[in-house]
């Protein structure tokens, strides 16, 4: 009698330890819980490029103001205008500025911009819109708050990807020579190797004032 | 009984204080010891990595801490007992190099349980806590530029072939979505083989001369490492093509800067081994010192070098 009794435990024991270690789940509702954590990258660059950008647009250094800046005092220049998410020599500037279409090539636009006295080329990248210019620029993005290096690095892509799909294109078919540009964007410059004379602004707003407006 | 009491005061006088410091070693196995840093790399086999551990080691001696260099020879179960050694031996931090972004982290793990710090050089571990800074190369970004040049200098259209690095090793696919990110906008450039050659200048040669015998008119081979790219090289000129196919590169190694001055290899991205070994050295003696707050990824800035800008750079770095 006991000995049977002593049986009834362990297997009621055992059914409720067996029942406590498996759990059954919707295949469907494990993929979608799992979808659900992941980055959208894409949400991320539109809410960076239409939220948090244009203020810090706003406030970005004339691209002729930048330059007479650096050639007159480089350090002070990419200490209070440039930014960069790691160390090393390459940082970034968020610019603005108007100019007037030079020339048009594949790969880029070049700009005659005139501010007071001073006046340069600088060129507009048409094709190669790659690169983290525009996601390190403003320095608003912080890499630590990225669980994975990749989610981080396809920030850059997609903001890249919306200024060649959104902003190239009607500026693409519409330039001339000669017309004005009012354009803000950002540039890389490598701070241990300066070189001032090629400029090439990546875009994020291009807005075309016509000759004949 | 008078005997107890005669010896309990004096066992009580001895044995508590020797207790006491037992256990005070056992809490702080580096009590009383010299300071010491060990730096695990995942392998001593490439001139790149013999630099890295080097430059790091040297640095934390300046700093004032005895160290050791571990060869994990690309194996991670070697690097666990390396890992195992070091705690053991009371080394107070860890500077490493992962062998494998995710076969790592038990390692390193382990070492943060123990109370030791791991400051990461060069490689990540797919943990964001586990290391307390991991000092990475910006493999993608320099990658992204590398494949802008590729395509400028392939006049967008042609064929060309991919080595890869080790597999397990995120820098191997930063590297190659970096380079891909710009490269597949081109339908004119098609990549007619991708193979793995481990970073290793031998498997780089064999890989490719594989790869010629299926593909003789290549146009190009981006390789994801310079010692692939030497590898690379070697098969082009066996096969008497060296000058029709272009070499692209990626670390800044002393033999392909010689490289691209002489024109036999197109371009690489230069990584700065030293400033990752300094900062990882430097960030581990401060945590000693009892700062503890790090960047949990801190990238280090890769950069283009091509025959127009070589006389800026020298090897793993730029020129004084």
């Amino acid at each position: 009698m006991k000995k049977g009794l002593n049986y009834i435990i362990t297997l009621l024991l055992l059914v409720v330890v067996a029942y406590n270690s498996v759990y059954f789940k919707k295949l469907s509702e494990v993929k979608a819980a799992g979808k659900s954590k992941q980055f959208n990258a894409t949400a991320y660059a539109q809410d960076y490029l239409n939220g948090k950008l244009p203020s810090a647009l706003d406030k970005a250094l004339d691209v002729n103001r930048l330059t007479a800046l650096l050639k007159a005092d480089p350090e002070t220049g990419f200490q209070k205008y440039s930014h960069a998410l790691g160390i090393g020599n390459i940082r970034f500037f968020l610019v603005k500025g108007q100019g007037e279409i030079a020339k048009i090539e594949e790969d880029a636009t070049t700009l005659l911009v005139q501010q007071d006295t001073a006046r340069q080329l600088i060129r507009i990248a048409t094709e190669y819109v790659f690169g983290n210019a525009v996601r390190d620029a403003s320095g608003l993005i912080n890499i630590n708050e990225f669980d994975n290096t990749m989610d981080f690095n396809g920030v850059s892509a997609e903001v890249n990807k919306i200024i060649r799909e959104k902003v190239l294109p009607p500026f693409k078919k519409e330039a001339k020579k000669g017309d004005e540009v009012i354009f803000t964007g950002a540039i890389e410059l490598n701070q241990a190797h300066l070189k001032l004379d090629n400029i090439e602004v990546v875009p994020v707003t291009l807005q075309l004032v016509k000759k004949s407006q | 009984m008078n005997i107890q009491k005669r010896f309990l005061p004096s066992l009580f006088l001895w044995v508590l204080p020797v207790l006491f410091c037992l256990s005070a070693c056992r809490n702080n196995p580096a009590a009383g010891k010299p300071k010491r840093m060990a730096v695990v790399v995942s392998t001593l086999n490439n001139p790149w990595f013999v630099f890295l551990a080097e430059k790091a080691a040297a640095k934390a001696k300046e700093l004032g801490y005895e160290t050791k260099i571990f060869d994990s020879q690309n194996n991670t179960a070697l690097e666990t007992d390396h890992f195992e050694n070091a705690l053991a031996s009371g080394y107070q931090a860890i500077l490493f190099n992962p062998t494998d972004a995710e076969g790592s982290v038990v390692n390193v793990q382990k070492a943060k349980d123990a109370g030791v710090p791991v400051f990461c050089m060069d490689r990540e571990v797919n943990s964001t806590d586990a290391a307390t800074s991991q000092i990475l190369s910006d493999s993608y970004a320099g990658c992204v530029a590398l494949g802008k040049y590729f395509v400028e200098k392939m006049n967008k259209q042609g064929t060309y072939v991919e080595l890869l690095g080790l597999v397990g090793d995120n820098n191997t696919w930063n590297r190659s979505k970096g380079f891909h990110s710009v490269v597949d906008y081109y339908s004119g450039l098609k990549m007619v083989a991708q193979q793995s050659a481990d970073f290793d200048r031998n498997k780089g040669m064999e890989v490719l001369e594989s790869i010629l015998q299926a593909h003789p008119d290549i146009n190009a081979v981006f390789c994801g490492n310079d010692a692939m790219a030497m590898g690379a090289y070697q098969a082009l000129v066996a096969a008497g093509k060296a000058d029709k196919v272009k070499i692209f590169g990626f670390d800044g190694a002393p033999e392909v800067i010689e490289s691209i001055r002489d024109g036999k290899i197109v371009a690489t991205a230069m990584q700065f081994p030293e400033v990752m070994a300094n900062t990882a050295a430097t960030s581990a003696d401060e945590y000693l010192k009892g700062k503890r707050d790090f960047p949990k990824k801190l990238p280090v800035a890769v950069e283009l070098v091509n025959k127009e800008d070589i006389n800026d750079y020298s090897a793993y770095g730029k020129k004084e």
